[in-house]
């Protein structure tokens, strides 16, 4: 004896639901096959349900008056064997199911309309969602996957293409600059930190400080890099009178410059950024303020100024090893091409950790490149044995009034230290402003 | 309602049985006498078993296993008489409720089963010698008008028509109805078979209604009378006379098989269920109307007839034995239908290899290939 | 060695040589026959193969289509002309419920070798319905093959290879082309039917277009190269399939598109065809692929079609927007 359940059927393509009209069996008849069990009202007609089974009527789940949904069950009916074609389950994936001992369904075909889906089937692997961190970010597919291939943040690279947007130049520069300029090897903390890059503001190591509280503080000694580097900067911080001064300008020219450039095929192997041109730029202000290129020197008869009147530029660069500054030896002779080539070759180099002794002597001015931190200017300490020190800002669009109007433009602030007892301030702000004049019209250095 | 009076009508078998010929039936007697025991209950038993099958189908599409069922209720003496009447080498051209003709062919009634069951839209392969040259099924009324008789213009262009042996002579019978009939298809089927004189019949089963709609909407003039207009001699025949709707379909393929060009049947006759499963008549017609008509049952005058033969109660418990037989046997068998894989979907769109299927089937497949488990079944 | 034939006439040649390869080929349409066709496509066709062959059928587009499919069931190999493209629509409905879908409906049972050809396109100054496009309503149908030759060699490989395939193929012949003349190779075939092909190099741009497109896109690329662009033309020669692969090609090395139709835009050839490049050259991309159409209204009177028909003007004033990015 197997219990037979018959779900209301969808009797006219498409119905969702009938009313049970009236019952013509009872629990306890008996019916054959195809015997009326009851009458239901559809949206479209008045219908007679047979029997899809014979055996005993059973319960019958639903009264009179009813309004029941497509595929409730709405009767059962014991049948004295089991019967085994009419009892087959749903078959939808091909195998006919096994009858169960008490109940079977009879298949339903086109049960309904679809029901409501209650969740959404399970993937074999999640799917690798790119959520757009870079919406706001104009740049085009194929820099978009460049910046994805080099895990740069687009919304972190200055823009220098037409209408704000991102060029393949701009995320290239980013890439090659992040990595020299940035600090790439910041440990977690507690972690102890070996010979590491100093974290900008975070803690000043104490080695006096008792290490008594784990975790509260830690002790690092003052070793290689790190030591030349403060030794470095105490001896010039404290010798040399350092005064800043600064101006912003509107870099607009320099940008587009740095464009063409860019699209032009004398260019077309060598990367161009704003800090050639800054390069070039220091290159022609020292030609007019030859004092900043020079250095104070005590001898035993006295303190010399000493005037060079050769450019070995300086870049300070972010290297594996710590802060290094290896300078361009006769940047003065040097043309835009091989200016490029050459400060390509320094950042390279630095990137690799293969910058030499021989590479950091002799220098005479030097550049930072604060605006890879997104800096707009610092009061930068001059490195020993020279005078005066450029740092460069990031490059980033503000308004700024042009011809009477305000309007977005792209704006930088130069800025410099300077040993006051070399130069003074004059002279100093002469230097930064021919610096400052040159990005806002790279023409001047055709004079 | 189409009359039964025409004098143009032709019948041999009354409602009640009796064999009383119409004057227009005339030229058929000699040919229907000329039937054997055998060939009268062959005739009767084909009409019995459909309907029992029919009734079936009709059940278990109110039981959910079919998702529609068309039934051919009362039409089975116009069907059963004309595919009888066609010869083996002949090509059938169903509409979509000539189940006995499919079965008389040699279709096998679960292939029409399966595609009113969704795991089909065909259901037969019209090209195996199993089936008979039998067409599927076509759902856009009327269109079939149009594949017959290009089908028979073929028969012409090949020679296989109008020598004159009708052993060999292959000829074209195509169905429809009296809804189809307005469609435009079927008269530029009419247009194309006059004009290039297709050994092609027109067989029209007026059963009354096409859905709701009864037949004089259709037309103001008796069917029949429109091959009249093509230049195609037609006839109407009493549609429930088994008799009568052989003899006149067995001419008629005669004479195109001959080569004397097409020919129009109108069978009048009535559809006694509903259109579809899902429709329902008591909206648009009356119970004295089906009341009228099942007095003129095509079963029970053939039974009758038989009977006043001299045909055994055993004979007739035989039959119906065979009906109740087939009909469990399509339950059987129904609900032992399996269902169908999704990538069956890119199987046969060409015949040829596309790149798109191919690229639309792998895609399918890669995407189910990423689920934990199959999909929770719908409806099959 | 190659003949210079107008398109009608190459056309004809190569149903011509179809016809004489295989008996089963057969021609049917409205005057055709002893007209040999309003554009006289089938000239000498009925002469030569006879009535049997060729036939002149009654005037009724569906009872066409329809007793062709019969005709294919039968085995034979129809190829019906549709006389303009605006009268196609009668047979609609037994080339989309039908020919596209028997050989699914019967799974395979049966092949519909059908080929339709509508002459079709604007350009002739004709009244209403005789210059129409609708080659998207035939893409847009699962089960057809959609194809349309740009030159008069193309016209008589490509009628060939329609009439050799299983199955049913919409063949699009351009009317304004038709007196157009070209070189036709009789001794090789070229291309495959559903190929498409390079027929400018470029670099700047790619120009894709399908039927009388091609050569305003010709016209286009000349006038943009006196400007200092270099634009790459590429015929699409198959609506259906398409062959994305010279295309995408051609797209990642310029990453710059514009596809040209005289069909209206909305919901066009052109418009699948930049939703898939855009999808399948995302990262080559420098302008979005755009489209130049007929605009969205019904072909207009005569008088007008210059000004709603896509030229070289409209076609570079996209080229120029596609460089602006």
């Amino acid at each position: 004896m197997s219990t037979q359940t018959f779900l209301l059927p969808d009797v006219g393509e498409g119905l969702t639901e009938a009313e049970i009209v009236s019952w013509r069996v009872a629990p306890g008849d008996e019916v054959a096959v195809n015997d009326v069990l009851v009458e239901i009202e559809t949206a479209k007609s008045l219908v007679e349900l047979p029997s899809p089974f014979a055996g005993v009527v059973g319960d019958l789940l639903v009264a009179e008056g009813d309004t029941v949904e497509v595929g409730t069950a709405i009767i059962t009916i014991a049948s004295a064997s089991a019967a085994p074609a009419a009892e087959v389950g749903r078959s939808e994936h091909g195998a006919p199911a096994e009858p169960e001992p008490e109940v079977a369904e009879s298949v339903l075909v086109g049960y309904g309309t679809i029901g409501q889906v209650a969740s959404r089937r399970r993937r074999v692997k999640d799917p690798q969602r790119q959520v757009a961190a870079s919406v706001g970010v104009i740049a085009k597919p194929p820099i978009r996957k460049l910046a994805r291939d080099l895990g740069v943040d687009l919304t972190a690279v200055a823009p220098t293409g037409p209408g704000g947007q991102v060029t393949r130049e701009d995320v290239l520069q980013h890439a090659s600059q992040a990595s020299v300029f940035r600090n790439i090897q910041t440990p977690e903390w507690p972690e102890v930190r070996e010979e590491t890059i100093p974290v900008p503001a975070v803690t000043t190591p104490r080695p006096e400080a008792p290490a008594d509280e784990v975790g509260r503080e830690e002790t690092i000694p003052v070793k290689g890099v790190r030591k030349a580097t403060s030794s470095a900067m105490v001896r010039s911080a404290y010798t040399a009178p350092h005064v800043s001064v600064w101006t912003d300008v509107d870099a607009t020219r320099t940008m587009e410059l740095v464009k063409r450039l860019k699209a032009s095929p004398d260019f077309a192997d060598i990367k161009v950024s704003p800090l050639l041109i800054v390069a070039r730029a220091v290159i022609w202000a020292v030609r007019r303020t030859p004092m900043v290129n020079a250095e104070w020197v005590d001898t035993d008869q006295g303190a010399e100024i000493r005037v060079r009147h050769y450019v070995n530029l300086g870049i300070a660069a972010a290297t594996p090893r710590g802060l290094l500054v290896p300078n361009i030896k006769d940047a003065q002779d040097l043309n835009m091409r091989d200016l490029a080539k050459a400060l390509e070759k320094l950042t390279l180099t630095a990137r690799e950790g293969r910058t030499s002794p021989a590479d950091q002597q002799g220098g005479t001015i030097t550049i930072t490149n604060i605006g890879v931190f997104g800096m707009d200017a610092g009061t930068p300490i001059i490195n020993p044995g020279e005078s005066g020190i450029i740092a460069f800002g990031t490059i980033r669009q503000k308004p700024w009034v042009v011809d009477g109007e305000v309007r977005p433009r792209f704006v930088t602030t130069v800025a410099g230290s300077f040993d006051h007892r070399v130069i003074d301030g004059d002279g100093m702000s002469r230097f930064v402003a021919d610096v400052a004049s040159i990005l806002e019209e790279p023409a001047l250095l055709l004079d | 309602m189409t009359p039964l009076d025409d004098p143009a009508l032709v019948r041999v078998l009354a409602a009640d049985g009796s064999v009383s010929p119409t004057p227009a039936a005339e030229p058929y007697v000699a040919a229907i006498d000329a039937l054997t025991d055998a060939d009268l209950e062959g005739l009767y038993r084909d009409m019995v078993v459909i309907r029992a099958f029919d009734r079936q189908a009709t059940n278990l599409q109110r039981q959910g296993q079919l998702a529609l069922w068309p039934p051919s209720f009362g039409q089975e003496a116009a069907q059963v008489g004309s595919a009888r009447a066609a010869r083996p080498q002949d090509h059938v051209f169903p509409s979509y409720r000539e189940h006995v003709v499919a079965r008389i062919r040699g279709v096998d009634p679960m292939d029409i089963i399966r595609v009113m069951r969704g795991l089909t839209h065909g259901g037969w392969d019209p090209t195996d010698p199993k089936n008979g040259n039998t067409h599927i099924y076509t759902l856009v009324l009327g269109s079939q008008t149009l594949h017959a008789t290009g089908y028979a213009m073929g028969v012409a262009f090949d020679g296989l028509s109008g020598s004159g042996d009708p052993e060999r002579d292959q000829a074209v019978i195509v169905y429809y109805g009296d809804g189809a009939s307005s469609q435009g298809d079927v008269h530029e089927a009419m247009v194309f078979a006059a004009s290039y004189q297709t050994p092609e019949v027109f067989f029209l089963q007026n059963n009354q209604w096409a859905i709701s709609v009864p037949v004089s909407t259709q037309s103001r003039s008796p069917l029949y009378k429109r091959g009249e207009g093509y230049g195609i001699p037609s006839i109407q025949v009493d549609g429930n006379d088994v008799l009568a709707s052989w003899a006149v379909t067995r001419q008629a393929l005669d004479e195109a098989r001959a080569g004397a060009g097409p020919r129009a049947i109108e069978a009048v006759t009535y559809r006694m269920g509903a259109h579809t499963t899902s429709d329902d008549p008591t909206k648009y017609r009356t119970s004295d109307e089906e009341t009228a008509w099942a007095e003129r049952d095509p079963i029970a005058r053939m039974r009758t007839f038989l009977r006043g033969r001299g045909a055994s109660d055993a004979f007739f418990a035989d039959v119906d034995a065979e009906g109740q037989a087939v009909a469990d046997d399509t339950r059987e068998r129904t609900n032992a239908l399996g269902t169908l894989e999704a990538d069956s979907m890119f199987a046969h769109v060409y015949s040829e290899a596309h790149a798109l299927i191919d690229q639309e089937r792998q895609w399918l497949a890669d995407y189910e290939a990423s689920f934990d488990g199959p999909q929770e079944g719908e409806g099959a | 060695m190659t003949t210079a034939l107008p398109f009608s006439r190459a056309i004809n040649a190569g149903l011509r040589r179809a016809m004489a390869e295989n008996d089963r080929v057969l021609l049917m349409g409205e005057d055709i026959g002893r007209l040999g066709g309003v554009f006289r496509v089938t000239e000498g066709l009925q002469a030569e193969f006879g009535e049997r062959r060729v036939l002149d059928t009654p005037l009724a587009e569906s009872g066409i289509v329809g007793t062709a499919i019969g005709l294919a069931m039968r085995g034979f190999r129809p190829v019906v002309e549709i006389q303009f493209d605006g009268f196609v629509f009668p047979a609609f409905d037994q080339i989309t419920t039908q020919l596209a879908k028997l050989t699914n409906r019967l799974e395979g049972a049966i092949s519909l070798p059908v080929v339709i050809r509508i002459p079709y396109g604007g350009h002739i100054g004709a009244v209403e319905h005789h210059q129409e496009s609708p080659e998207a309503y035939f893409t847009h149908t699962p089960g057809l093959r959609v194809v349309s030759p740009s030159t008069p060699n193309d016209g008589y490989w490509m009628i060939q290879d329609a009439i050799a395939s299983a199955d049913p193929v919409i063949f699009l012949e351009p009317k304004a082309k038709y007196w157009m003349k070209g070189e036709v190779d009789e001794s090789a075939r070229a291309l495959p039917l559903h190929a498409s092909r390079v027929v400018r190099r470029g670099t700047d741009v790619t120009l894709v277009g399908h039927g009388a497109m091609v050569s305003t896109l010709l016209q286009a690329a000349a006038l943009a190269e006196s400007e200092g662009v270099s634009a790459e033309v590429v015929d699409l020669r198959s609506l259906s399939p398409v062959d994305y692969g010279p295309i995408l090609d051609s797209v990642r090395s310029t990453g710059r598109m514009v596809y040209a139709q005289e069909a209206p835009g909305f919901t066009s050839l052109g418009s699948e065809i930049a939703a898939t490049v855009m999808e399948r050259c995302f990262y080559a991309l420098e302008a979005p692929v755009l489209r130049v159409s007929g605009f969205d209204t019904p072909f207009p009177p005569a008088k007008l079609e210059g000004a709603y028909l896509p030229d070289p003007d409209r076609i570079l004033e996209a080229v120029d927007r596609a460089l602006a990015y």
